[in-house]
């Protein structure tokens, strides 16, 4: 841990506040109002990024395999209850299938990129291992949200089509089938995206990250791309093994279309 | 009418629908049963329960229960694909996905029931697409055939739902249903106005609701349940509908159809669907 090659003092903090600070009195100003929401999500953001510096410095320096999944454990929990919470207009009881996807994708993660490609020591490096874990389940927790929203969302909106497949005798799979397809290209749309733009328009965070505190930017960008890579994978994976365990929700066990009221 | 003779029975019908924290209930312990070839009219006013009923025969109906019997053999000993594959229900609301006509007629085949294992797992195996085509052809398909060896399509495994994900079995539909072939059966049942290269939004009410009917003719169950299929049609397409069951009840297919309309003379008998009970006026003729 030598530190950034240029550190940010208290000095550095509060200027970034009085930033927002300004921002949100123009915006009070030019009646937006949305300066308050502005101001308490900065103060906010703050506090939460400081809190996790805390945790992931101490949780480096004890170098303790479980603390790490520990760490890991409260992640994952919180990622199924911000899933969740994102997701409009799914059914209750989804808790365990999001877990379930989200902590197959974080084991792919840790044993794929972790121990295949970066192969650290100790093999569970809580330096590389707890922020590997925070970067994708960020992303598998916008992918997982808006695809389930967009699933069931479609599942309401093809009822008609729906029970024409199943007198037709598809399975619920087949009636299914066009829903999920549309709602894991959705959920994924971001990810092909960033992928695209990245290196052209944008500069990633961990990329841009290694760079300002001195790494040299080709294996800031070659870390930058096995993460990205694995993430867009991950995802993938995690948006389609949600859709098989939940489609079954919007069908009776006599694979009979269930109405929203009914699931 | 006995059941002996019946090719579909229904006995102890009943649908409970659930209404603003309490239940109601549209219709309890109907009994219904219909012969090959027949041709049953389904009256009654709206809201009595029509299509619940209907949508309960094909089994789609998550609030109704009942005992149902195909040639004798229970519900119980088919999968719902299986058993909506011989007893089909026609919904009111014609929907056609697809790009094209052609596309929307072809869709039942792209099915696993029909499209068969070939189509989901790997091997393209052409005796399992001949034999599908024999099966999906014999109009007079007997009882032991629907009956025998119901190899239980429902349950695939996640690995093969996942490469079934991405593939779809169009090819695997084309040969079993080539154009040729929907199009002479359009011609057979007079739809020689629809063209099968067209997106099917463009087609007319009319054209809709013979090219859905078309469709499932063409997947010949054993028993039809036509859910009003005639509404906001005009007289010659309503005619046109009526004439194209009546050609496939002659062939043997037993036809179940909700009517607004005036008795067109072509129904074996008509029953009443009114407060909860069927009426029968067994032998008048419609």
């Amino acid at each position: 841990m030598s530190g950034n090659a240029y550190d940010i003092d208290i000095w550095g903090l509060l200027v970034a506040l009085a930033m927002v600070a300004i921002a949100a009195g123009i915006s009070e100003l030019m009646r937006i109002n949305i300066g308050k929401t502005l101001l308490w999500s900065a103060c906010r953001a703050l506090l939460q990024l400081c809190a996790m510096g805390f945790i992931i410095g101490y949780v480096i320096r004890a170098n303790n395999v479980f603390l790490v999944f520990a760490v890991i454990a409260v992640m994952l929990v919180a990622a199924v209850q911000i899933t969740l919470s994102r997701a409009k207009g799914v059914p209750k009881g989804l808790a365990g299938p999001v877990l379930l996807s989200l902590t197959i994708t974080m084991l792919l993660m840790i044993s794929l990129v972790t121990e295949l490609v970066v192969r650290p020591h100790p093999w569970y490096a809580p330096q590389l291992v707890v922020p590997l874990t925070g970067m994708l389940l960020g992303n598998t927790v916008s992918a997982l949200a808006v695809g389930l929203s967009r699933f069931y969302e479609s599942m309401n909106e093809r009822r008609d089509e729906i029970d024409t497949l199943l007198a037709l005798g598809s399975t619920a799979w087949e009636a299914a089938r066009p829903s999920i397809v549309s709602s894991i290209r959705l959920g994924l749309l971001p990810t092909t995206a960033t992928l695209a733009s990245c290196g052209i328009v944008t500069i990633p965070g961990m990329m841009a990250g290694q760079v300002i505190a001195g790494g040299d930017p080709l294996e800031a960008a070659k870390y930058q791309f096995v993460v990205f890579a694995a993430i867009a994978a991950l995802t993938l994976v995690a948006d389609s093994l949600i859709m098989a365990m939940v489609y079954r929700t919007c069908f009776t066990a006599d694979d009979q279309y269930k109405p929203p009221e009914m699931r | 009418m006995s059941s002996t003779e019946s090719v579909f029975t229904a006995n102890g019908v009943t649908c409970i629908v659930p209404a603003q924290g309490e239940s109601r209930t549209i219709f309890e312990n109907l009994g219904f049963a219909i012969a090959p070839g027949e041709i049953v009219d389904l009256v009654g006013p709206s809201g009595s329960g029509k299509s619940s009923l209907l949508t309960a025969f094909a089994r789609l109906n998550p609030h109704a229960t009942g005992s149902f019997t195909l040639n004798g053999h229970d519900s119980g000993e088919f999968t719902p694909q299986q058993w909506r594959h011989e007893v089909a229900y026609l919904p009111q609301k014609p929907i056609l996905p697809g790009d094209t006509v052609a596309d929307a007629i072809r869709l039942p085949f792209t099915l696993v029931i029909r499209a068969g294992a070939s189509g989901l797992g790997d091997q393209n195996d052409a005796t399992n697409a001949a034999a599908a085509t024999t099966a999906a052809t014999s109009a007079d398909a007997d009882s032991a055939h629907t009956a025998s060896a119901p190899h239980r399509i429902g349950k695939v495994g996640l690995g093969r739902k996942f490469i079934a994900l991405f593939r779809n079995n169009d090819q695997q539909a084309r040969k079993l249903l080539t154009d040729q072939k929907i199009r002479m059966t359009l011609d057979a049942m007079g739809c020689e106005d629809i063209d099968l290269a067209r997106p099917p939004h463009d087609l007319s009410g009319g054209q809709a609701a013979r090219v859905s009917l078309a469709r499932t003719l063409l997947t010949e169950p054993k028993v039809l349940l036509a859910d009003e299929v005639d509404a906001g049609l005009d007289d010659e397409n309503a005619e046109k509908v009526a004439d194209i069951m009546a050609t496939a009840a002659a062939k043997g297919m037993a036809i179940i159809r909700i009517r607004h309309r005036p008795p067109d003379g072509r129904a074996s008998h008509i029953v009443t669907l009114a407060n909860g009970t069927l009426s029968e006026k067994a032998g008048e003729q419609a």
